[in-house]
């Protein structure tokens, strides 16, 4: 050979210098998730991103286990005292990571700063999850009493997520500073350095009153990209992604260094149907939808199986559910009956809309399914972003309905998911707008205000009766949450789309 | 020539406040950042913080408030990012980009000059049937498709380099890559059909008659007149390169103030997506002025007239 090709020399000299796909050293964890949240600070965001990396950093005052089950956390016991008022025994003993002892102080400072009493504007975006907290009452140094304006019947929920914060150490840094070079909490996992937009890194936690987790090291890279987070997982450049996708769960299922892990989650699908006008003001042409499609045609070819039909919108796991009132069959030919019943012997013509993108071969579907019983769809997909905010806010004008899901914030309530679809205050969803059930406002507000769980769960199976007669929306199914994993990683997915490493373990 | 200067200036100001206005007009149009941010909030709640974040002025006013703040290089405070100033936010991730982008530019050029010259010398040979080849690949390839086929080959194929991020060298190679695939080309040709042009002129042909060696006659005679397109280009590419720096750098997870655009457009983060456009304008609108001087001491021609 007498010279080297220019092509062949930089490869080479590539091979030289390169070092390679990182191999993660083993006592490290490293998460993607598509972005951080724009603080550290548990209380000042209220994005699933920041969520994630909170909960492995800060303590709240309970925690769910990986069946969901209420545990003890920083606080050791709890109960209602009457109507509004809480009573919480807390931990002895915790440590904050400055070395600082927790006391009811931090947790009395912790509320207020979310809840500011008094002042008219609220700094934290959190406030609306907490506002009926009206005070948090010091009784002893390890006893606290949280008083509602209002029964409040989501407290414990809430309360989940709801991080105790340092009152001595903010009061000293300052709340920016908090947010992104000084966080201190009790969990697992201590701040060690934040790079915007690459990485955040912990570091274990030596006085972390649970014990040691078993990595030393947890890193949350940001990587907005689906497919490189793909392929950082297929070379061990991270350890975990979640939201993979069905048609590439296959792959990453056979995939030599990777596993999926898969959990029921709350996120529920549906088509919220206009009430305000035709066809969907009358209640046959509703239920016909219903009956037209077929949903577990849907969840086998489209979803790879990982879906759970539902009858309403109220999720199995949700606090509420009613497990007598069943999903509508698919049953086409009842579905031309109504129809014609209802004076649409010729079907009709309507709009849909969904802003859902990954999910658009399901809104494919059923307007397709829609279509094949007379309801002829015009399905419109729109770019999750400014102009279908601008179209929410055009509530919905000039429209039939809209398919979207809805994942109550992980709250595990039936609440959380009927108020924000079909009460028609003002702040709900698209539902303020489109659902004109009588009776349904009173029937949701009466499951909010009291602390009566029996009298909550008759009130919720009331709900739900009425609500699959009416059928405001074509009840779709619940989704799951699949997490692609690396194998020298032994985790689960959580059916809250939580990511509690504590749990996650080296494998072998 | 002051006065050719001081127009291209006047024209530099027309191009910025043309920037701005256009950018302000496509995101009021786009939407209310306040249902965005309180989703659940009562109507009441989201009036109080329009009035903090100034969005309740009639259009003109807002606008300019926005143009006088613009011109002091304050852009007002993040939306999204509480508290932190819009420009703090975007120069923070300023270098980066220009890194990125000016890297590119540098290997674009390393490969375009070369190559461009000798399949413009060897018109017709292997060689620069294989680099007009090159270029229509290289132009017809978008660049979130080239990023994520570079990612497939070199770190999940062949385990060469580390997939996403900027945390080392190596991390840099492929995003670099990938723009200057996109960008090359172009100047590839650019110089390729320039040299051309040149070569056949009766300069040259003098310049050979005088027998200097052929590399005297390319480089110093050929090249300095063939460069002026070439410099023209260069800096228009520089824009592009800038525009595709915001994909590349969301393939790759590079920490740039592309990325940051394309979110803050997502959450509606008014301040941030106009420090963002206009800082990236004025360093665009800034090569070009550059060019233009540069042609000056380049091109007697223009001097004179």
């Amino acid at each position: 050979m007498r010279h080297w090709s220019p092509p062949l020399l930089a490869l080479a000299l590539l091979l030289a210098i390169a070092p390679g796909a990182d191999a993660q050293p083993k006592d490290t964890l490293t998460v993607a998730l598509i972005s951080h949240a724009p603080t550290l600070d548990p209380h000042m965001h209220f994005e699933r991103v920041g969520i994630l990396v909170n909960i492995n950093m800060f303590d709240s005052l309970l925690h769910k286990n990986a069946r969901l089950e209420y545990e003890p956390s920083l606080a050791t016991s709890w109960k209602a005292l009457n109507d509004t008022t809480w009573e919480f025994k807390l931990r002895k003993g915790v440590k904050f990571h400055n070395g600082d002892t927790m006391t009811t102080e931090d947790v009395k400072f912790s509320f207020e700063r979310v809840v500011e009493p008094g002042k008219e504007k609220k700094k934290s975006p959190q406030y609306g999850n907490v506002r009926a907290i009206k005070e948090v009452r010091i009784v002893d140094p390890e006893t606290i009493h949280i008083l509602t304006d209002k029964p409040f019947p989501l407290l414990l929920e809430r309360l989940v997520f709801f991080p105790i914060v340092p009152k001595k150490h903010i009061e000293k840094v300052g709340d920016d500073a908090f947010g992104t070079t000084a966080a201190v909490g009790t969990g697992p996992w201590k701040f060690v350095e934040w790079k915007r937009d690459q990485y955040i890194r912990l570091e274990a936690f030596d006085g972390h009153w649970r014990g040691k987790p078993a990595f030393k090291h947890l890193v949350i890279r940001a990587i907005p990209e689906v497919a490189t987070q793909i392929a950082e997982i297929k070379t061990g450049g991270v350890d975990l992604i979640r939201n993979v996708s069905a048609d590439i769960v296959p792959e990453l299922k056979t995939h030599a260094q990777t596993y999926v892990s898969s959990a029921p989650i709350l996120r529920v699908h549906y088509v919220e149907l206009d009430m305000r006008s035709a066809p969907f003001d009358k209640k046959l042409v509703r239920q016909a939808a219903n009956y037209a499609i077929d949903k577990q045609s849907i969840i086998q070819k489209l979803m790879g199986g990982l879906g759970t039909q539902v009858a309403t919108v109220v999720q199995p796991p949700a606090f509420g559910f009613e497990p007598e009132v069943k999903p509508f069959p698919y049953d086409p030919k009842k579905a031309r009956e109504l129809l014609a019943q209802a004076g649409y012997a010729n079907g009709v013509d309507i709009t849909l809309h969904s802003a859902f993108v990954e999910f658009r071969p399901v809104f494919e579907a059923l307007s397709q399914m829609l279509t094949e019983v007379g309801i002829r769809v015009n399905a419109r997909m729109w770019d999750p972003g400014p102009a279908w905010n601008k179209f929410l806010q055009a509530e919905g004008k000039a429209t039939h309905g809209a398919y979207g899901s809805w994942g109550n914030y992980s709250v595990f309530d039936a609440d959380a998911v009927l108020h924000p679809l079909f009460h028609t205050e003002p702040g709900g969803w698209i539902g303020k707008h489109y659902t004109r059930v009588e009776g349904l406002d009173k029937l949701i507000d009466e499951g909010r205000s009291t602390l009566n769980q029996a009298a909550r769960k008759r009130t919720y199976s009331q709900i739900q009766k009425l609500i699959r007669e009416e059928a405001p929306a074509i009840y779709l199914f619940t989704q799951y949450d699949t997490l692609a994993i690396s194998k020298r990683v032994e985790y689960a997915a959580r059916g809250d789309e939580w990511l509690w490493l504590f749990d996650a373990k080296p494998k072998r | 020539m002051s006065a050719f200067l001081v127009r291209r200036l006047v024209r530099l100001a027309v191009v910025i406040t043309g920037v701005s206005l256009v950018t302000f007009a496509i995101l009021q149009a786009s939407g209310d950042p306040v249902s965005l941010i309180m989703p659940e909030a009562p109507e009441a709640d989201r009036a109080v913080l329009r009035r903090t974040l100034g969005l309740h002025d009639p259009l003109p006013v807002q606008f300019a408030r926005f143009v006088g703040n613009a011109v002091t290089g304050n852009f007002g405070k993040s939306f999204f990012h509480h508290g932190q100033s819009a420009s703090a936010l975007v120069l923070e991730r300023m270098p980066t980009t220009l890194m990125l982008t000016v890297f590119s530019m540098g290997v674009a050029l390393a490969i375009a000059l070369p190559v461009g010259i000798y399949s413009a010398v060897r018109r017709g040979r292997a060689v620069d049937q294989l680099a007009t080849g090159t270029v229509f690949l290289g132009q017809s390839m978008p660049v979130f498709w080239t990023g994520i086929m570079l990612i497939l080959l070199f770190s999940v194929q062949w385990r060469l380099l580390p997939v996403s991020g900027w945390e080392s060298w190596a991390a840099v190679i492929l995003p670099t890559a990938t723009l200057s695939t996109f960008t090359a080309p172009l100047l590839l040709r650019i110089v390729r059909s320039s040299m051309l042009d040149v070569i056949g002129l009766d300069y040259v042909r003098t310049a050979r008659a005088k027998g200097l060696s052929e590399w005297l006659v390319i480089g110093r005679h050929a090249l300095k007149n063939a460069a002026l397109p070439l410099v023209t280009v260069t800096g228009l590419q520089f824009g592009l390169l800038l525009g595709g720096a915001v994909i590349t750098e969301t393939v790759f997870a590079v920490p740039g103030v592309g990325r940051l655009i394309v979110g803050a457009i997502r959450q509606l983060d008014f301040p941030v997506v106009q420090a963002g456009v206009f800082m990236l304008a004025m360093i665009v609108v800034s090569v070009n002025f550059l060019v233009d001087v540069l042609y000056l001491y380049l091109n007697p021609q223009i001097r004179v007239r």
